[in-house]
């Protein structure tokens, strides 16, 4: 018999959910991480982030607190406020190690490579393990992405860990790439008042999402100060001293204190020892099909090293699913990708799920399209927030929801009832006998709803 | 009216299904059911699963506890239109136990009650001393045949369980419930008269007397109706104050308010229940019960005999590396490559692939492997089928989800049923060798030992090789030395050349 039914290596959100499950199910599990429990989603990503971007919002609401009558001259301790976003991380950390073995997971330590089929080596301080398993869960995630030209210094190159733990705000920051962690950190740091360059090779900032919704950001962005160039890429970057000069494709040349190289990411691929086993590995990342299943007999990929979105959420599901297609245990479906929200936390927010009106018009299909504008949302006027778009995508003929998209406050909340309509198959009929709360946010997409079947009341 | 109401019976999920234990029921007496939809879940040998309602209605009736161990087709509850008076319920009770029902369900062909085991005797619990000391003979370690007779005395279920419990045999009662069926209070007499002190039962719950009537006929919400049925309110008592007529929660309280029932505070502890820990031992359960029970059967019926070969497996180790190295998608045990060879020899010697099964000699077409899977609490055999139309990749990945959903406990019933023959393999425990019981109603087993590097002879030399002892055990009912060998033989020759398997 194998030492363990069931062993996953990475313990981020893809591996650690996998591990729980698994172990849940009765697998005899062992979960193998060789840095920190949680991976980035919980160390240096998501979570500290929206530490720092609660801050950030803190800070923005005190000053524009005079519309309340509040007279407040805020100032904020960048120390205290990086210290406050480590703090998070650690408890997360700590929770995440008192549920693995609250479920009976067995943690190792250290790096872990397939030593053959079935077979794990993990380097632990204590010399090597090797142990045979039945199930080999593969959720070693994914890194920053580095541009050639552009190679990141951990001082003045600065990838998402650096713009996460500064020791001081910087007087002038470049944020290559305006993808979702380009544009927190350029809304970041523009609140606390460093002269932020954003610059994407793509034609908008945040080229995921629906254009109408990307125009918005960028407006709200350069309002704010920012200076936004799309459609040029960084060719090379070097230090001068104490500037970071960077050469645009189009010759341009843009000084700053730091870069931020914010280009996507790579999978973890290279010293797994996926090469001796034949595991398939495309455009660095693992190929896996819907439920996990490499090429490999026994061999599984989940999260952010089998490719996009590169979403905790959508890495935590995957490990839940792949166990249990493992387990048998029904009913199951796979993840329809189509219904996996994204959130980005820059200021205005944004929040989408699905389809963008120009994917699902050039996908052929007939749509029924709702907007609503914020401004006439009483609760967010009430709260002195004007600035928002909410727009639904429907398919015409069977009404089903293809697509959600928001800017504005709080969305990255109010995308959660969109994305349980879709999974529950609501139409735009059925969401619109939905009695919303007044005065609430919500009645803001449901004015979208309304306006998708032609029968808006506020505008 | 009588053609009315339902009973749920003790399912037979497949041929080697005798009986089954109530685990936890969805419903309570008085809830509405749905045709389909989940009613009582029941652990077998194998697995658990779950009895749907065979019609829509409302569970009248729960005559098996959690707990109770019964024989397939026994009466489990009842399931009846809301407007059947009680007493009819309680007629139909009476008269399907009494009946002593087996497969009253009809259907697929139950053996005749001269096959089956008698079903009341389990070794559930050793007996209390007091017990043991009076008249009553003890139970014996065997089980067997002390209660032999306890499964065709006439008994109610709530009798056979304490009487189980405290391993009181009941062939020597006299019954006094109806049609002489001997009843809780019978026992609990009897259990009195040995000297054993009985727990009180609860206190009367104290105010009105309850009314009688059918309270399923009363219009009620589903949250007060289970209220009403954990405070001990009659819903006849309440008074309706909700829409349609409808008892709401708040009726309830106000009549247990009336009555001087207190509502648990939420989240009070539960009162301890009472120990029922036997000193002596614990009882087998389940699957222990059923390898228990099987393989004694086994030892006892089937006539074994064991002929044992050794086999150099050099040849077949190096195309399992062969295949591993060359297909990423190839992962392959060498209980895969042997189940593999079993196949080939069963096709090859198709008089080993039988089963003996009500005194008939039944010849398998397929060759349909079962493989044993050692489990913390037991083992299960889940079955590959067809292993001779199947490449080696596809057999180890199957055998790899049925060895993972075996220790998962998630197999399908169908899943470990069939087949004739059985591969039990402790090799990787170092064993040398060993030999096994016949898994009835199969009709052979092969027990594998470890492979190790010995020294061989060939010609007149001493060599090395890579050397593993097959034992196989048969039923000589069916299988005879000769075909047991030419068998073995075969699967030397498969093992050895597994080329030969191609051909």
């Amino acid at each position: 018999m194998a030492d363990f039914d069931l062993a996953v290596v990475g313990g981020g959100p893809a591996g650690y959910v996998a591990a729980i499950r698994a172990a849940q199910l009765g697998f005899r599990t062992a979960l193998v991480e060789e840095a920190q429990l949680g991976g980035i989603c919980l160390n240096w990503g998501c979570i500290p982030t929206k530490a720092l971007l609660s801050a950030a919002d803190a800070l923005d609401g005190a000053r524009r607190a005079g519309r309340f009558g509040i007279a407040a001259a805020p100032d904020l301790c960048l120390a205290e406020a990086v210290a406050h976003s480590r703090r998070i991380a650690e408890r997360l950390r700590r929770g995440v190690a008192a549920l693995l073995e609250k479920n009976g997971v067995e943690l190792i330590e250290g790096r872990g490579r397939l030593a053959g089929k079935g077979r794990l080596e993990v380097a632990t301080a204590t010399g090597p393990r090797r142990l045979s398993v039945d199930h080999l869960v593969l959720a070693t995630g994914a890194r920053p992405r580095a541009l050639p030209g552009v190679v990141p210094d951990g001082v003045h190159i600065w990838t998402a860990r650096e713009a996460m733990t500064p020791q001081a705000v910087p007087e002038s920051l470049l944020v290559v790439g305006a993808g979702a962690i380009g544009a927190e950190f350029a809304s970041f740091y523009a609140d606390l008042g460093t002269r932020v360059t954003l610059v994407e090779v793509a034609d908008r900032i945040l080229p995921g999402e629906d254009r109408e919704i990307s125009a918005l950001v960028r407006r709200a962005f350069t309002a704010r100060g920012i200076e936004v160039r799309t459609g040029v890429g960084v060719v090379e970057a070097s230090v001068a001293g104490e500037q970071v000069v960077a050469t645009l494709s189009d010759q341009s040349r843009v000084s700053a204190e730091r870069l931020l190289l914010a280009v996507g990411v790579q999978g973890n691929v290279e010293d797994l020892g996926l090469e001796g086993v034949g595991a398939k590995v495309e455009r660095g990342f693992l190929v896996a099909d819907a439920w996990g299943r490499t090429n490999v007999a026994g061999l599984y990929g989940v999260g952010d090293l089998v490719g996009p979105p590169w979403l905790a959420h959508k890495a935590s599901r995957q490990g839940i699913l792949c166990v249990e297609r493992i387990a048998g245990v029904a009913p199951q479906a796979p993840l329809d990708l189509g219904r996996i929200p994204a959130c980005t936390y820059c200021r205005p927010q944004v929040a989408s799920l699905g389809l963008t009106e120009e994917r699902a018009r050039a996908g052929g299909r007939a749509v029924r399209v709702g907007r609503a504008r914020l401004a006439g949302n009483g609760k967010a006027l009430a709260a002195g927030e004007e600035e928002g778009l909410a727009k639904l995508v429907f398919d015409a003929a069977s009404g089903e929801l293809l697509g959600a998209h928001l800017v504005g406050p709080e969305v990255t909340e109010l995308i959660s009832a969109l994305a349980v309509a879709a999974a529950l198959e609501g139409t735009e009929e059925a969401l619109s006998r939905a009695v919303l709360p007044h005065p609430t946010l919500s009645e803001w997409w449901g004015e979208a709803v309304l306006d998708a079947l032609g029968r808006p009341i506020h505008h | 009216m009588r053609a009315q109401i339902v009973a749920v019976t003790m399912p037979k999920w497949g041929m080697e299904m005798r009986e089954g234990e109530v685990v936890a029921w969805h419903a309570a007496v008085g809830d509405p059911v749905a045709a389909g939809a989940d009613l009582v879940d029941v652990e077998t040998s194998k697995i658990v699963n779950t009895v749907v309602a065979p019609v829509s209605g409302v569970l009248r009736a729960i005559v098996a506890e959690p707990g109770e161990t019964l024989p397939v087709g026994a009466l489990l509850g009842v399931i009846a239109p809301a407007d059947v008076a009680e007493e009819e319920i309680r007629a139909f009770v009476a008269r399907t136990a009494a009946s002593g029902i087996p497969d009253a369900a009809g259907g697929e062909g139950a053996p005749d009650d001269a096959h089956r085991p008698a079903p009341g005797p389990e070794p559930e619990t050793a007996p209390p001393a007091a017990v043991q000391g009076a008249d009553a003979p003890p139970p014996s370690a065997a089980g067997g045949e002390v209660s032999a007779g306890d499964g065709e005395v006439a008994a109610s279920p709530v009798a056979r369980r304490l009487a189980r419990r405290y391993g009181l045999v009941l062939a020597g009662l006299s019954g006094t419930g109806r049609h002489g069926r001997i009843s809780k209070a019978d026992v609990e007499a009897a259990l009195r008269a040995r000297g054993v002190a009985l727990p009180e039962p609860p206190p009367r719950r104290p105010g009105l007397p309850r009314r009688r009537g059918d309270e399923a006929a009363v219009a009620a919400t589903p949250v007060a109706r289970r209220l009403a049925r954990k405070l001990g309110v009659s819903l006849l008592d309440c008074r309706p104050s909700g829409a349609r007529g409808r008892v709401c929660k708040a009726d309830v309280e106000a009549a247990a308010a009336r009555a001087g029932i207190g509502l648990a505070a939420p989240g009070a502890p539960a009162p301890a229940a009472t120990a029922e820990k036997t000193p002596m031992g614990e009882p087998l359960r389940g699957m222990r019960r059923t390898i228990a029970a099987r393989l004694q059967a086994a030892k006892r019926e089937a006539p074994h005999f064991r002929v044992a070969v050794a086999v150099e497996l050099d040849h077949l180790l190096a195309l399992k590396r062969d295949l591993e190295a060359r297909l990423p998608e190839a992962r392959l045990s060498l209980n895969d490559c042997i189940v593999k060879a079993v196949g080939a020899a069963l096709v090859r010697v198709p008089e080993v692939n039988v089963r003996f099964e009500e005194e008939r000699l039944v010849r398998l077409a397929e060759a349909d492997v079962a493989v044993a899977v050692a489990l913390p609490d037991g083992l299960v055999t889940p079955v590959v089928r067809s292993v001779q139309a199947k490449g080696l990749v596809a057999l180890a990945d199957e055998l790899r989800d049925l060895v993972t959903r075996a220790r998962l406990g998630t197999l399908k019933p169908e899943e470990t049923q069939g087949g004739g023959f059985t591969v039990s393999n402790l090799g990787m425990y170092g064993v040398d060798r060993f030999d096994a019981i016949i898994n009835p109603p199969q009709g052979a087993i092969l027990a594998v030992g470890a492979a190790k590097r010995r020294p061989v002879v060939r010609g007149d030399d001493l060599a090395v090789a890579t050397v593993a002892e097959f034992t196989l055990s048969c039923d000589h009912r069916v299988i005879d030395g000769a075909v047991a060998a030419r068998f073995l033989d075969a699967l030397r020759g498969f093992l050895e050349h597994p080329a030969t398997m191609l051909g």
